[in-house]
């Protein structure tokens, strides 16, 4: 925790750039007001924080930029009474900002394994914090592979980075459309069918899911077929949260709290949990 | 220890009325009900009252509570956050020792895991608490199930026990024993120390024949419930009665789930509210979007079972979440209150 305590009482942050992602979906970026150059406080990649919207209300939201050298933005889709109110912002309004909170993915148990992200449309907002600190990292890693599947071409989310992506060395993408769209000349079908097309590693391998339940399952179901333990499979869970810090209760999972004790679990976590995704 | 007649017993409110607001039971003249609410005068105080409808949660938890306040200037792009809550030190005079074991409870879980609640903690600071030993059981209690009464034994800066006459006042910290000297009052001897004892047993021995409503073994369904070894017909059973009106859990000593909103209060300010929620309601985990992870009604009250009765929880809490006040079978329209549900599992697990 920096200096600044924000657990209760948000503090302010000033809306820099918005960019619009796909439909519904845009990017803003963010500086602190109270901090030394607009900095962000430190977070850990796979973390979440709670974003006021002053008016409207309070709503978690993932981290999606890498905690090293990346400008601070929340990606957000416009699918409530919030973030409807946040949509309709514009640079230089203010936002509250409480956080970061949650567990963070777990890099320092998956050094010198393989990684492979698994993403369902808006399912790549939560990973790409991670996918960018692998990326800077690649020589602590195995193969990196990245799958992806959205309903459209267009519905494709970080256009602008999955194009460097896709070049990078030592980095493999593959990306899926759900149906045939004229000028798509890539893969179609869902994204769990790419597993069984291409050459997955299997031994020493952590595997990142993320995306609705339907293709989580699927997902879940290809992998562990593939022979990839329960506890190698990773995911990032989302749940109504009110505090953030433990207390409100909404986002209980059996015995756990997504907000304290998650929002990064293991599917083996998941499933003796025993509540559905 | 110390020694007060029957007669001055209020006194004690009286002098913690100079410092504190004080809380007590208060016998509600409109609907004839026990009450544990502020008492302007502390002669409305009765300590002879039964047990009161609401315990004194909503003392440190308001149902309502604003904890900051904002304005926000959209046209300047000037924004504005202040902390705004209620600090004022408070007393609780005569409250029963289930109430003050909920309290415990919610001080373990609000103060004692990985983040302290700042705003409980403001309400917790300055806070006096006198008990009030249950000499005699009433109708629905079953406080020696689950070792919370009939009399106090931690947390407490003064606790009374009625010896007839006169009440035993008995030291729980060094605030409570500057006020018992502030008020010289005599000094008790052991004679009235095995009386106290006496009347306890008393207490405990006449449960049988006077707290006829409720039985609850909890410890016999700890193991099932943390386990989630119980068949999922019993949980449908119980989640058929739930009415999902949320009233077991506004009335429970530990219970502590809450919504934050900001309702708008001017053209550009609005106050961050804390409010009572309950996870008997459907929206209660439903997210932005319409997805809902907890949809069927027996999910939710296996829910709120779970937190009472599971070792998982006991764990944040150090005792286990029901403190046997008997609230939640009194006021559930179905059959459900915590006491009916133990029994329930009972039947099952000697299947």
């Amino acid at each position: 925790m920096s200096e600044i305590n924000n657990t209760t009482i948000p503090e302010i942050a000033t809306i820099e750039e918005i960019k619009d992602e796909i439909v519904d979906v845009k990017t803003f970026y963010l500086s602190f007001d109270e901090r030394k150059g607009g900095k962000a406080p430190q977070f850990k990649s796979g973390q979440f924080v709670m974003c006021t919207v002053f008016g409207a209300g309070e709503f978690a939201v993932s981290l999606p930029p890498s905690p090293e050298n990346d400008r601070f933005h929340l990606t957000v889709r416009k699918v409530g009474k919030v973030t409807d109110a946040l949509h309709e912002l514009f640079a230089g309004d203010k936002v509250g900002i409480r956080g970061p909170f949650g567990n963070g993915f777990p890099f320092d148990e998956i050094k010198g394994k393989n990684v492979i992200y698994v993403a369902g449309g808006i399912g790549l907002i939560p990973l790409r914090s991670s996918i960018m600190h692998v990326m800077q990292n690649k020589e602590k890693f195995g193969r990196i592979l990245l799958f992806l599947g959205a309903r459209t071409p267009r519905e494709l989310m970080y256009q602008y980075n999955l194009k460097d992506w896709k070049t990078a060395p030592g980095f493999e993408t593959y990306i899926t459309i759900d149906n045939p769209v004229p000028g798509w000349d890539g893969e179609n079908g869902f994204v769990h069918t790419l597993l069984k097309k291409v050459d997955v590693p299997v031994k020493d391998t952590i595997a990142f899911v993320c995306g609705p339940p339907i293709m989580f399952n699927a997902v879940i179901k290809e992998l562990t077929g593939l022979g990839i333990s329960e506890e190698s499979i990773v995911s990032t869970l989302e749940r109504h949260m009110k505090c953030g810090i433990g207390k409100c209760q909404h986002c209980s999972i059996g015995r756990t709290l997504v907000c304290t004790d998650g929002p990064v679990y293991t599917y083996r976590q998941i499933k003796t949990l025993g509540e559905q995704i | 220890m110390y020694i007060i007649k029957e007669d001055q017993v209020t006194n004690i409110a009286q002098e913690l009325h100079k410092e504190y607001q004080v809380y007590g039971p208060v016998l509600e003249k409109e609907t004839r009900q026990t009450m544990f609410v502020k008492a302007d005068d502390a002669g409305e105080i009765d300590l002879e009252l039964p047990i009161p409808a609401n315990p004194a949660k909503h003392v440190l938890f308001p149902q309502f509570e604003r904890i900051m306040s904002y304005t926000y200037d959209r046209k300047n792009k000037k924004a504005e956050i202040k902390p705004d809550f209620d600090d004022a030190p408070k007393a609780l005079f005569g409250m029963r020792s289930c109430d003050l074991s909920g309290m415990l409870c919610l001080d373990r879980f609000f103060l004692g895991q990985e983040f302290a609640d700042e705003v409980y903690r403001n309400h917790r600071k300055n806070m006096f608490i006198v008990t009030n030993t249950c000499v005699e059981p009433f109708k629905q209690c079953f406080c020696v199930c689950t070792d919370s009464g009939p009399s106090a034994h931690e947390g407490y800066d003064l606790n009374l026990t009625d010896l007839g006459g006169e009440y035993l006042v008995e030291v729980g910290s060094d605030k409570g024993k500057k006020l018992a000297e502030k008020m010289s009052l005599p000094k008790a001897g052991d004679s009235h120390k095995k009386e106290k004892e006496k009347r306890v047993d008393r207490s405990v021995s006449l449960f049988d024949s006077l707290a006829k409503d409720n039985k609850a073994w909890i410890s016999r369904v700890v193991n099932r419930v943390t386990t989630g070894l119980i068949d999922e017909k019993v949980w449908e059973y119980i989640g058929d009665q739930c009415l999902e009106c949320g009233a077991c859990t506004f009335v429970c000593p530990s219970c502590s789930c809450f919504n934050i909103m900001d309702p708008v209060t001017g053209a550009d300010s609005a106050d961050r509210m804390r409010t009572w929620d309950s996870c008997a309601y459907e929206g209660y985990s439903r997210m932005a979007g319409g997805h809902n992870p907890r949809k069927p009604v027996e999910d939710r009250r296996n829910k709120r079972f779970f937190c009472k009765l599971s070792y998982s929880q006991s764990k944040k809490y150090l005792r286990p979440g029901c403190v046997g006040c008997g609230r939640c079978a009194w006021v559930c329209p179905g059959d459900i209150g915590l006491p009916n549900v133990v029994t329930y599992i009972r039947r099952e697990i000697q299947k």
